[in-house]
C-alpha cells in the first residue's frame, strides 16, 4: 500500500527513467545495425520497427509497475467472460443472491415502516395519544373541557383531537365507503412539517357550528375517486349525503390518525355543529419538552380532573406516537420479528448455496488455476481473480435483486394484511438508506462467501496442472469437508423453517376451521349511535329504529333482522367480577364474561341453537337470562342451570335457557370469552342491527345509503359482512403461513440444489470407480443406492440438527399457535417425508448418471 | 490473456538464468538470450521489458540508472539473493517439466 502510495508520487520519475531506458535499448540496437554495416538512418529505422512501438512497450510495462485499475479491469472482463461462459452456474449464483438480496431488503423495508422507524411528523417522541383510565379500564375519549384545560396546561405545547369513522362519499355517481377523520384545526400543526398538495389546510375558525361543511382530502382518495382532477378544490362534493366543500388536498405520505384515512373534517368542540353537540375529544398531545414526564403527567391528572367531574379518580394512559404500539394484540409485531428471523435464515440458506456453488466452480476450474500459476501469476493475483468473479455475481445480483426487492414490496403493500399496516403512520415505500444497507450487506456477503472457495481453491503448486496422474482435477479435502458442512447447515436450516412453516400453517387451518358455535355465512351486521340530541327519548329511539327496520326489510336480500346491543364475535359489554351460583356452598368464580343483550329473534338468524329452556318473552324483565354452555359449566358442574339463579355483587340473574356456546377463533386465547345473553328492552344511544341475507347481501355503502336516507342523524360507524369479522383475525396468521411456506420452499429448493450440485460433483469424480464396480459386476440399482446413500447422510445430519433448531424455535412460535402442538406428529411427519422426498429427488439424477458409467467407454477415455 | 503473461514462467527463468551470470542492461540482455540460444529464442522487448520491471517489484532483481560501457544512461539489473534463490527451485521445475513433456512426447 506504502510502496503503491510512494510509487503514485515517483510516477513521473519511473515515466522518465522508463524513457531513457527504452532510449538506450534503441540507441544500442542501432549502434549494433551501424556495425553490420547499415547506414545510420537505415540502422535507426530497423532498431525502431524491430522494437515494436516504444509507446506500446512503456504501457506494458506501466501495468507491471503499479497496481493499475486497468488490470482490475482486465480481471473484470475477464470474468464477465467466464460467468458468460457458463450461463446456468451465473444464472443460478446470480438469481439465488438476487432472491435473497430482494427479500431481505422488501422484509427490511417492511420491519423499518412498521416498528424501525418513527413517524413522520416534527419531534414525534413527543406526540402522544392519551387516554383516561384507572386499573379497572379505561376510555378513549375525554370530556371537551379536558381538552381545553390541557391546552392551557404548562405540561403540554398543544392538545388537539382526531377521531376515525367511515363515510359513505360520492363520486362521479357511484357510492363508495372512506376513512374518515374529524380533527381539531390545530392538529397539523401539533404534528408539524404537513404541507397541503393543493388547497390549503383548515383555518382556526372552521369546525364550529355553520363552518364545519369543509374537508381535505387525501391524495390518493383525490386520484382514485376524482381522477386527480385539481379543480376539485373549492367545489362540494357530497359525504353522507351532505354537501361539503373541499378546501385542500393532503399528500399520500399523511397517514393520520390511521393510515388509511382518507378524509379530514374538522370540528371544533366549542362551538360544534348540532350533530356532533355530544361528542367527545380523542385527545392527542405534544408534551413540552422542557418539562419532566412525571411532572407533566401529573398537571395533566390535575387538569383533567378540575376540568371534569368524571376524571375523579383516573388518571392519563399515554400511547407514544413514535413506534409501533398494538393495543388489542402483540401478534403482528411477534409475526413481523419472526418473519424477520426466517427472512435471514433464507438468506443465510443461500449465500451457503452459492458458497457452496463457487467453490465446485473454483474446484472444477482448479486446472486453469495451477496453469496460470505455472505461468507466473501469483496466488494473490489468482484470489484477486476468483474475488473479482464473486464480485461480478454480486453486483449483477444486486441488480437483480433491486427489482425483487421492488415487486415484493409493491405485492406487500397491495397484499399485506390491514391489521399489518393499520398502525404504522409511514408509507410503504423502498427508501434509499434500505436499499444502500442491503446492498453493501448483498456485495458483502458475496465477497465474504467467495474468499473461502477463493483460498482453497487457488492452493495449488506449479506443475500440478500437469502432473499426469491427475485426473479431471481431484476435489480437495478442504473443500469436500466444507462443502459437505455448508449442505447440512442448509439442510438444518431449511428442516427449521420447514418445521416452522407447518407449525404457522396448520395453526391457520385450525383457525379457519374452528367451531365458531353460530352460522355467520350470509350475515350483514351495523353498529349504530342515534345522539341524544337527535332522538332525546325512548320513544324516538324506537321510530328511529322501526324505519330503519322497514325500510332494510324491502330490501329483496334480506330474511331476517334483529336488534341488539352487542354483536357476536366479539360481543357486547365484558363483565367482570366474582360469580356466584345458587348452589350450597358454591365457590365464586372469577372470570370475564361477555355479556349481550338481545331479541328472541337472535338466535334463530344467527343458528344459535337453545339446548336447555326457552328464549325471551316480552314479559321477562332485567334479570332473565340465557347463558352459554361455558359459564353453565363453570357455574353448575353437572347440574341442569334452567331455573337457577346466579349473582355477581348485588346483581342476581335467573337462568330461563341455555344457549350453544359461541366462540371467537383468535390467536388471542382471552378475545374468546363464555357469555350470556339478557333481553334487549328496546334501541338505546348506540345499538347494532344484524340482517340474515343469504347469498348476496346488500354493499355496505348501499346499507348505510338506507339508514341515511330514513333519518339522517343516525350515525352508522361499522357495516359489513359478518364473515369479514372472523376474515380479519384470520389475515395475519394467513400472511405469516403463506410467508413461512413461501421461505421455506426458498430455503429447500436451495438446498435441494446444492445437494443435486454436490452429488453430481461427487459422482463425476468417482466415475472410475463406478466403472470398476459396474465392470466386476455391480448391477446399476447397486450403484444407484451407493449415490443415494451418500446423498440420505447429508440429508440425515441436516435433519438431525434442524430437528434441534425447529424444537427451539416452536417454543418461540407457542404464542402463535392455535390447536397445534410443537412436538405433534403429523408436523414432524410432514417436515421428515418433505426432507426425504426433496433429498431423493435431489439425489435421483446423480444416481442414475453414476448407473449409467459404461466401463468400456471409460476405458477408452483413458 | 495479456501477451506479457504468455510463457511468463519460460521468460523468467531465461532472464534470472542471464543475470546469474552478471548484472545487464536490457539491451544485453536480449542479446544474450539471443546468441546464447543460437538465434533459435527471441525476446521482444514489448515482453522483456515488463518482465524486468515485475521481476523487480518482486523483489528478484534490483536495478540502478548507471552509465552504460559507452557512457551512455542506462538502467543495470542485478539478481538479488531471492532472484538466484528462485532461479534454483524454478530450473529444477522447469527441468522436470521439460522431462514429463518429452516422456509425453515419447510414448506417442
Amino acid at each position: 500500500m506504502l510502496k503503491t502510495f510512494r510509487r503514485l508520487i515517483q510516477r513521473r520519475r519511473v515515466a522518465r527513467e522508463l524513457d531513457d531506458e527504452l532510449r538506450f535499448h534503441v540507441e544500442m540496437e542501432t549502434d549494433a545495425n551501424v556495425a553490420r554495416g547499415l547506414t545510420p538512418d537505415e540502422a535507426r529505422r530497423r532498431a525502431l520497427a524491430e522494437f515494436g512501438g516504444v509507446v506500446q512497450t512503456r504501457e506494458a510495462v506501466g501495468d507491471v509497475r503499479r497496481f493499475s485499475i486497468e488490470s482490475l479491469w482486465q480481471d473484470t472482463r475477464y470474468s464477465a467472460r467466464v460467468l458468460g461462459a457458463n450461463p446456468a452456474f451465473s444464472l443460478a449464483a446470480i438469481g439465488m443472491l438476487a432472491v435473497g438480496i430482494g427479500v431481505t431488503t422488501a422484509m427490511f423495508t417492511v420491519v423499518d415502516a412498521l416498528i424501525l422507524r418513527p413517524v413522520p411528523f416534527h419531534a414525534p417522541e413527543q406526540l402522544a395519544h392519551v387516554w383516561m383510565g384507572n386499573d379497572r379500564g379505561g376510555r378513549g375519549t375525554v370530556a371537551p373541557a379536558v381538552l381545553r384545560a390541557w391546552r392551557e396546561s404548562p405540561a403540554f405545547l398543544g392538545a388537539e383531537s382526531a377521531d376515525v369513522t367511515t363515510a359513505v362519499v360520492e363520486a362521479t355517481g357511484a357510492l363508495t365507503t372512506r376513512r374518515i377523520a374529524r380533527v381539531t384545526p390545530g392538529i397539523f400543526e401539533l404534528l408539524g412539517g404537513v404541507r397541503p398538495v393543493a388547497g390549503r389546510l383548515f383555518d382556526s375558525t372552521e369546525g364550529r357550528a355553520g363552518a364545519d361543511d369543509r374537508v381535505l382530502l387525501g391524495e390518493p382518495a383525490w386520484r382514485a375517486l376524482f381522477n386527480g382532477d385539481p379543480s376539485i378544490v373549492g367545489q362540494r362534493i357530497r359525504l353522507d349525503g351532505e354537501p361539503v366543500t373541499v378546501v385542500g388536498i393532503l399528500p399520500a405520505s399523511f397517514r393520520f390518525p390511521a393510515w388509511d384515512t382518507a378524509l379530514w373534517r374538522p370540528i371544533d368542540f366549542d362551538s360544534p355543529p348540532p350533530a356532533l353537540r355530544a361528542a367527545r375529544a380523542t385527545a392527542y398531545v405534544r408534551f413540552a419538552p422542557d418539562v419532566p414526564r412525571e411532572d407533566a403527567l401529573r398537571m395533566a391528572t390535575d387538569a383533567a380532573r378540575a376540568a371534569h367531574a368524571e376524571n375523579a379518580d383516573l388518571r392519563p394512559w399515554v400511547f407514544p406516537l413514535a413506534g409501533f404500539h398494538f393495543d388489542v394484540s402483540a401478534y403482528p409485531r411477534h409475526a413481523v420479528s419472526l418473519l424477520t428471523g426466517g427472512v435471514l435464515l433464507v438468506f443465510l440458506v443461500l449465500c451457503a448455496n452459492v458458497c457452496s456453488l463457487l467453490l465446485a466452480r473454483v474446484t472444477a476450474r482448479r486446472r486453469e488455476f495451477s496453469m496460470r500459476g505455472a505461468l507466473g501469476a501469483s496466488r494473490g493475483r489468482l484470489i484477486r481473480q476468483a474475488l473479482v468473479e464473486s464480485g461480478v455475481i454480486g453486483a449483477a445480483a444486486v441488480v437483480v435483486g433491486v427489482a425483487v426487492a421492488w415487486g415484493l414490496v409493491s405485492a406487500a403493500r397491495a397484499l399485506l394484511p390491514d391489521a399489518f399496516l393499520l398502525r404504522t403512520l409511514n408509507p410503504l415505500a423502498i427508501d434509499l438508506r434500505a436499499l444502500g444497507v442491503t446492498s453493501i450487506a448483498g456485495v458483502a456477503a458475496t465477497l465474504g462467501i467467495g474468499l473461502l472457495p477463493a483460498w482453497l481453491g487457488t492452493r495449488v503448486n506449479a506443475g500440478d496442472s500437469l502432473r499426469i496422474s491427475d485426473r479431471g482435477g481431484t476435489e480437495g479435502r478442504g473443500a469436500r469437508a466444507v462443502t459437505r458442512t455448508l449442505l447440512v447447515a442448509e439442510i438444518a436450516l431449511a428442516c427449521a423453517l420447514l418445521a416452522g412453516a407447518t407449525l404457522l400453517v396448520r395453526s391457520f387451518m385450525n383457525l379457519t376451521a374452528a367451531d365458531r358455535g353460530l352460522d355467520a355465512a350470509g350475515v350483514a351486521t351495523l353498529t349504530m349511535s342515534l345522539p341524544e340530541t337527535a332522538f332525546p327519548d325512548a320513544g324516538a329511539r324506537r321510530a328511529a329504529a322501526q324505519a330503519i327496520e322497514d325500510r332494510l326489510r324491502q330490501l329483496p336480500s334480506v330474511q331476517q333482522i334483529a336488534w341488539s346491543y352487542g354483536l357476536p364475535p366479539s360481543g357486547g359489554a365484558i363483565s367482570f367480577g366474582d360469580w356466584v351460583s345458587d348452589l350450597p356452598d358454591a365457590p365464586p368464580v372469577n372470570m370475564l364474561i361477555e355479556h349481550i343483550w338481545v331479541g328472541p329473534e337472535f338466535f334463530s338468524l344467527y343458528r344459535i341453537p337453545l339446548l336447555r329452556g326457552r328464549t325471551f318473552e316480552a314479559s321477562d324483565g332485567r334479570d332473565a337470562v340465557i347463558v352459554g354452555e361455558r359459564l353453565a359449566a363453570a357455574l353448575w358442574p353437572g347440574v341442569d342451570p334452567v331455573g337457577r339463579t346466579f349473582r355477581r355483587d348485588k346483581q342476581q340473574y335467573q337462568v330461563i335457557g341455555v344457549a350453544r356456546e359461541t366462540h371467537y377463533p383468535t390467536l388471542d386465547a382471552t378475545a374468546d370469552r363464555p357469555e350470556f345473553y339478557q333481553r334487549h328492552a328496546g334501541v338505546g344511544s348506540y345499538a347494532s342491527l344484524s340482517l340474515r341475507c343469504g347469498s348476496n347481501c346488500p354493499d355496505p355503502a348501499v346499507l348505510r345509503r338506507h339508514v341515511a336516507d330514513v333519518h339522517p342523524r343516525v350515525q352508522v360507524h361499522e357495516a359489513g359482512p359478518l364473515e369479514a369479522v372472523y376474515l380479519e383475525q384470520q389475515a395475519v396468521p394467513r400472511a405469516t403461513a403463506a410467508l413461512g411456506v413461501a421461505f421455506a420452499a426458498v430455503a429447500l429448493l436451495a438446498a435441494a440444489g446444492g445437494l443435486f450440485s454436490v452429488l453430481s460433483y461427487a459422482v463425476g469424480r468417482r466415475r472410475r470407480e463406478f466403472g470398476i464396480r459396474a465392470a466386476l459386476g455391480a448391477a446399476p440399482a447397486q450403484l444407484r443406492r451407493v449415490v443415494i446413500r451418500d446423498g440420505l447422510a447429508v440429508a440425515l445430519a441436516g435433519l438431525t440438527l434442524g430437528a434441534l433448531l425447529a424444537a427451539l424455535l416452536s417454543r418461540g412460535l407457542a404464542w402463535l399457535q392455535y390447536g397445534v402442538t410443537p412436538g405433534d406428529p403429523l408436523s414432524l411427519v410432514t417436515v421428515a417425508g418433505t426432507i426425504g422426498v426433496t433429498t431423493l429427488l435431489a439425489a435421483w439424477r446423480p444416481a442414475r448418471a453414476a448407473a449409467r458409467v459404461d466401463p468400456a467407454r471409460l476405458l477408452r477415455e483413458e | 490473456m495479456p501477451k506479457t503473461e504468455y510463457l511468463q514462467g519460460a521468460l523468467d527463468l531465461l532472464i534470472l538464468q542471464t543475470l546469474a551470470l552478471g548484472s545487464n542492461h536490457g539491451w544485453g540482455i536480449q542479446q544474450r538470450i539471443r546468441q546464447v540460444s543460437r538465434e533459435s529464442l527471441s525476446v521482444s522487448q514489448g515482453s522483456l521489458y515488463p518482465a524486468l520491471h515485475r521481476l523487480e517489484a518482486a523483489g528478484l532483481l534490483s536495478s540502478e540508472m548507471a552509465a552504460s560501457e559507452n557512457n551512455r544512461k542506462a538502467r543495470i539489473y542485478t539478481l538479488t539473493a531471492a532472484g538466484r534463490k528462485r532461479l534454483q527451485s524454478e530450473a529444477e521445475d522447469w527441468k522436470e517439466f521439460a522431462l514429463a513433456i518429452r516422456r509425453v512426447l515419447q510414448t506417442g
